[in-house]
């Protein structure tokens, strides 16, 4: 608005006061006038609404409707008016020197760590890491958190610095430098408390010792501990960052967030084409995959106990329909869980993802009646998207799928066999990379 | 004479242990004299952060005299209770101000997305806007 000339007052609700003048700043708007409202608005009646609406800004403490006005009307002050570019200082390259302990104070204060100790990124410990990839230091590797004014970018020295401060040994530099480079990092900022995953394919898996056998998504390996934790201290310093109240509004937060889900998948014992394959891959290229949304829940067994065949397909089946809309879905099996799946006659993960997706419907009402379909996908349905805009048009008792197609039901096998387990994840699939170009 | 010195504190009642600390003692003092300084090794850590954007700061757009007779876009942005919120403020337009033109529309897609047809009426046809932004 302002850009094209209309002066114009954003009414934010006051939970974002400080995300709001941030991100005015940042967009080159120090000085937008913004009003403020109680907050949540959501679930209140136009009556209270009313007395909001006739009482005062609860920030600034002014009635609110003559604070927009006066907004819209007093004139432009000197400061309104500037204009031309302005970097920003992060502060110094280097810290120190000082001693180990009051430099690990210093990186948790200012919010550079996950608030468990680091291992202080010295230069010789960076360097290190640096000789385990054939990219030059100060080459970018990546972008992320791109808005209106551009996104940040990262350099294959400072993506070491964080894999240093994760406890990474330096063979495992490949992989986050492929995590990296998706630009996806961990610790999205939305209202939403985002959790992450990640599926590791190929002999890279081997090289570096990951565990996926007993205990696979557990504290049992240092790769799969420190490659997801490095995913979480790479979303907190390359980007935005994470800082509560101005670019980390989750309101409880999410537990997966300390080092991510780390899946290295167990190819060998999986029935079914590794995850990469399917993704377009070669066996032998070594690539990580990256998925983002909530959580991961756990299930196990089969319906129909003491049956012949023990319906393993219902049982994961019945996890999905309390899923969110907005979300896809990863399934993480056990061997043992796929193997009996494959015994019921899913000999290829399609036929088992067209089963789950055909029979994990709920009624086009109750669809309707989801808060975050409303939110995320009506909006997609009034523009005529598919499937969306039939769904939303259906009749109440039409039954509708958990996702609009099969294939957004990722199936991933790891685990070490001592019990028919599998685990859903309300995730969407967002990218693969490959890990071999970082080598 | 040598004598078993764990010997002599277990005979004594004491614990072995003492020599221990004993010994620990004993390394600390050599190396602080070996150091010279009786102090931690001090380190020069690298920083973690990415590079940000620069700010291209722009001059905000012109205030208006005034708001009577003026027509004021209400723009909900699709979250929840912000349609409700922005009628009520239409409303107090209606009650306090009732020279100027409220009107009220919903953005088209979800919160980020850009509604360009809806900018181009407002600039064509408004002469301000408020936005209801937040739960």
């Amino acid at each position: 608005m302002e850009k094209m000339g209309v002066p114009s007052v954003p009414v934010i609700t006051q939970a974002y006061a400080d995300l709001a003048r941030s991100t005015a700043a940042q967009r080159g708007m120090p000085t937008l006038r913004i009003a403020y409202t109680v907050h949540p608005v959501w679930g209140k009646t136009p009556e209270q609404l009313r007395v909001l609406v006739d009482g005062p800004d609860p920030v600034t403490g002014k009635p609110v409707m003559k604070e927009i006005v006066d907004s819209l009307t007093t004139p432009l002050t000197a400061e309104d008016q500037k204009s031309g570019l302005q970097s920003i200082s992060l502060g110094p390259a280097v810290f120190g020197p000082d001693t180990a302990d009051n430099l690990q104070k210093y990186f948790m204060d200012n919010q550079m760590t996950d608030y468990m100790p680091i291992i202080v990124p010295t230069e010789e410990k960076v360097s290190a890491m640096l000789k385990a990839t054939s990219h030059k230091p100060d080459e970018v590797v990546g972008r992320t958190g791109g808005g209106a004014n551009g996104a940040w970018h990262y350099t294959v020295e400072q993506v070491a610095v964080n894999a240093v401060m994760a406890g990474c040994d330096p063979a495992y530099f490949p992989v986050i430098l492929a995590i990296a480079s998706t630009g996806e990092l961990a610790l999205g900022g939305s209202t939403t408390s985002f959790g992450y995953a990640m599926v590791i394919n190929g002999p890279i898996r081997d090289k570096l010792n990951m565990n996926y056998t007993i205990g696979a998504l557990s504290p049992f390996s240092q790769p799969n501990a420190t490659i997801g934790r490095a995913w979480t201290l790479m979303g907190k310093n390359l980007g935005p960052g994470s800082i509560p109240g101005q670019t980390y509004w989750g309101g409880q937060g999410n537990n997966l967030n300390y080092n991510n889900v780390v899946i290295a998948e167990d190819e060998k014992n999986s029935p079914w084409t590794p995850f990469h394959v399917q993704k377009g891959f070669k066996p032998e290229e070594n690539v990580v995959s990256l998925f983002s949304g909530w959580d991961m829940r756990m299930g196990h067994g089969a319906k129909g106990a003491g049956a012949l065949i023990p319906k393993f397909d219902e049982q994961i089946a019945s996890m999905f329909p309390t899923l969110a809309r907005m979300f896809n879905i990863l399934v993480v099996l056990d061997p043992l869980t796929a193997k009996a799946l494959v015994d019921q006659g899913y000999d290829t993960q399609e036929k088992l993802q067209s089963w789950l997706w055909k029979n994990s419907t709920i009624s086009a009402k109750e669809y309707r009646e989801s808060f975050l379909a409303h939110v995320w996908l009506y909006p997609r349905a009034l523009k005529g998207e598919e499937p969306y805009a039939t769904w939303w048009k259906a009749a109440d008792d039409v039954q509708i799928p958990c996702v609009p197609k099969a294939d957004n039901i990722a199936l991933v096998v790891t685990g070490g066999q001592t019990n028919a387990f599998f685990q859903v994840g309300n995730m969407n699939y967002g990218r693969s990379a490959s890990i071999d170009k970082w080598m | 004479m040598k004598f078993n010195r764990r010997r002599l504190l277990s005979l004594l009642g004491m614990s072995p242990a003492l020599l221990t600390d004993a010994r620990l003692e004993a390394a600390e003092k050599k190396r602080d004299a070996q150091s010279g300084q009786g102090s931690e090794p001090k380190l020069t850590a690298l920083s973690p952060k990415g590079t940000p954007p620069p700010i291209n700061r722009f001059p905000m757009a012109a205030s208006l005299s005034t708001v009577d007779g003026k027509t004021i876009y209400l723009v909900d942005t699709g979250f929840f209770g912000g349609d409700v919120l922005l009628e009520q403020m239409a409303a107090w337009f209606g009650r306090n101000m009732p020279s100027v033109k409220t009107v009220l529309r919903k953005k088209a897609g979800t919160y980020p997305e850009e509604d360009s047809k809806l900018w181009a009426e407002i600039k064509a046809n408004g002469n301000a806007a408020i936005m209801a932004i937040g739960h």
